[in-house]
């Protein structure tokens, strides 16, 4: 029983920590704590879902369009909205991405109304046995590709010239802006960028979970808790406090109990703000210009 | 703002006080004067207006006074609830619930204080907005007198209704006048000094002289304290509690947008973005059911765009704008 919950607290974590990447990354970079973020895992879960129930198109085959609708969506907020408030005040950034998380939920309720859907894979009742667990062949893939597209997205920010722009940004603003780099413009790829990882991590979890309007929400406690864990804006800091999180969880769950899994959580992110506020691999300058 | 702006509303404000002061006459007259000439459902929603006027001056304690953003400040509205529905469950008077509420909420800000408040800017918020959700989670563990998850009953009052909900309105009334009293009387003492001097730069406060760490746990102290009141007059107004209802994050994040709209540190701010959000919010409620959240939604971002500074700001901008193209003429 132990390791069957260690093996699915694992497998959970890389989801977490794909969900949480996106919100992490815009926070280090503008400094915006992002509330409309967990709306766009929903918006992704239900791209996923239409694709699926109109098209019967398989779940991964829609999830890079889901990604695609969310950058969209999350370059046209920042460049739109967040890009003139944040000239402001940054705490203010709260307020209105709080207000954008009421838009895009109500919408989402008004489209789909509040029902419950479902994206069930033809392989989604299958499992294979690991380490003597069982385990779903979907948990499996939904871990595998989470963990998959936040490697790609630590690489491509070491590697590509756009990513190392983001890096840039993030280190220095004024001196990136000297060098050539529009800081608006980074802005707005970081906040689409972080919107599409969102997006896939609510297409993944729609073969998991059921698909509602508060589904994403549901994650906003992880989110956080994952983000201050790992050290904000870190991409590596995510996907190993992701994993680190989904263990922990299993385990509180295990040992403790199911109602005690929040408290433990909490107690987890309060003790990291208290004891090394940077997380485990932030380094000081991100997301301190607030 | 530049140091010419202040300057010029510095003497503004010296002439218009005499103005201001003749509206809050005549606004708490028909305050009132008004449980007299309305329906109950316009009682129900300026007693809610009254109450987030008290959680609104609670919240400018800390973040308009002291610029510490505790965006969960909600937590110590539902520890009053809980504070004066559990002793009125074991058997204590309402007063002595409500004296409760105030102390307990000021007493754990006092207690959580010392370590959070050495937390800055983002991470000092979200640390509160956690503090907020734990509560929920601590309540539902701790069962007993609390109630857990299913809630707590508390005692009805043996008044008739009627009287009971004007009683309370009258009540919420007083915190609402009795918390920007406080609020315009800590500007003027030495606390309000030493707050105001941290937010603006906290180095420099300290070294100053001023013991940063205890005025900032103080100052969260009245807000907590203030903020309990109004969570204890709710729960026994709703007389039925639970923890997702009292700890609801909406409470604190609705009085922080309020605090936004109203203008953050001032004395009269908090009034008037209580009344224009909550009045504005019921408004939008019975017209637009389906889509409140979305309207209401839109219109934040609105006014965190157009009005960062809040709406008086705004429109004393818009008047002097409106004056110097006269001038130029």
């Amino acid at each position: 029983m132990l390791a069957q919950a260690t093996v699915n607290g694992i497998l959970l974590g890389g989801l977490y920590g794909l969900a949480t990447v996106g919100f992490s990354m815009v926070w280090g970079v503008m400094g915006v704590i992002n509330l409309a973020h967990t709306a766009f895992i929903t918006l992704g879960a239900y791209v996923t879902y239409v694709l699926f129930e109109r098209y019967g198109l398989d779940p991964l085959l829609s999830m890079p369009l889901a990604m695609a609708s969310m950058f969209v969506l999350g370059y046209g907020i920042q460049r739109l909205i967040l890009n003139h408030v944040i000239r402001t005040s940054l705490l203010l950034s709260l307020v209105v991405t709080f207000g954008i998380e009421l838009v895009l939920t109500d919408a989402t309720v008004l489209i789909f109304t509040s029902d419950v859907r479902s994206v069930n894979a033809s392989y989604a009742s299958t499992s294979v046995a690991v380490f003597g667990t069982l385990v779903p062949v979907v948990r499996l893939l939904a871990a595998g590709l989470s963990l998959a597209l936040g490697v790609g997205f630590f690489v491509f920010l070491r590697r590509a010239s756009l990513g190392q722009a983001i890096l840039a940004t993030a280190l220095d603003r004024e001196m990136s802006n000297l060098m050539g780099i529009n800081p608006q413009q980074v802005f707005a790829l970081t906040a689409g960028a972080g919107a599409a990882l969102a997006g896939a991590a609510g297409s993944l979890s729609s073969m998991l979970f059921p698909v509602s309007p508060t589904m994403g929400v549901s994650f906003l406690g992880a989110v956080f808790v994952i983000t201050v864990l790992g050290g904000i804006g870190s991409v590596e800091g995510c996907i190993v406090a992701g994993f680190l999180y989904g263990l922990v969880q299993a385990w509180a769950a295990y040992w403790l109990g199911t109602s005690f899994q929040e408290i433990v959580a909490f107690a987890m992110f309060l003790g990291v703000l208290v004891v090394r506020p940077q997380g485990l691999f932030g380094r000081a300058f991100f997301g301190e210009h607030a | 703002m530049s140091e010419a702006a202040v300057l010029e509303q510095g003497a503004k404000a010296s002439t218009m006080r005499p103005l201001v002061w003749a509206a809050v006459a005549i606004g708490l007259l028909v305050l009132c004067a008004a449980p007299l000439g309305i329906s109950s459902y316009w009682l129900r929603v300026l007693t809610t207006v009254l109450m987030y006027v008290i959680v609104t001056q609670g919240l400018n304690v800390i973040v308009g006074i002291t610029g510490y953003h505790a965006f969960g400040n909600g937590v110590f509205f539902g520890i009053g609830a809980y504070a004066c529905g559990t002793a009125m469950v074991a058997g204590l008077p309402f007063v002595a619930g409500i004296a409760l509420a105030i102390v307990m909420s000021a007493v754990c800000a006092f207690i959580l204080g010392w370590p959070i408040l050495r937390l800055k800017g983002h991470y000092f918020a979200i640390a509160t907005v956690a503090l907020n959700l734990a509560a929920v989670q601590i309540i539902i563990q701790i069962g007993g007198i609390t109630g857990g998850a299913q809630g707590l009953a508390l005692p009805l009052s043996d008044w008739d209704p009627k009287p009971l909900y004007i009683a309370l309105y009258y009540l919420m009334l007083g915190g609402a006048v009795a918390s920007t009293a406080i609020v315009a009387i800590l500007l003027k003492r030495p606390l309000g000094f030493a707050l105001r001097a941290i937010r603006d730069s906290e180095r420099a406060a300290a070294v100053m002289g001023i013991n940063t760490t205890k005025a900032k746990v103080y100052a969260w102290a009245i807000s907590a304290g203030l903020t309990g009141f109004a969570g204890g007059v709710w729960a026994y107004w709703i007389t039925f509690i639970e923890p997702s209802s009292a700890f609801d994050p909406a409470v604190g994040v609705k009085a922080y947008i309020m605090l936004i709209i109203g203008g953050m540190g001032s004395i009269l701010g908090p009034v008037i973005g209580a009344f224009v959000l909550e009045i504005v919010s019921t408004l939008v409620w019975s017209g637009f059911l389906k889509a409140h959240q979305l309207i209401l939604g839109l219109l934040i971002v609105v006014v965190c765009i157009v009005a960062p500074n809040g709406i008086i700001n705004a429109f004393a901008r818009l008047v002097r704008s409106v004056r110097r193209n006269d001038g130029a003429a």
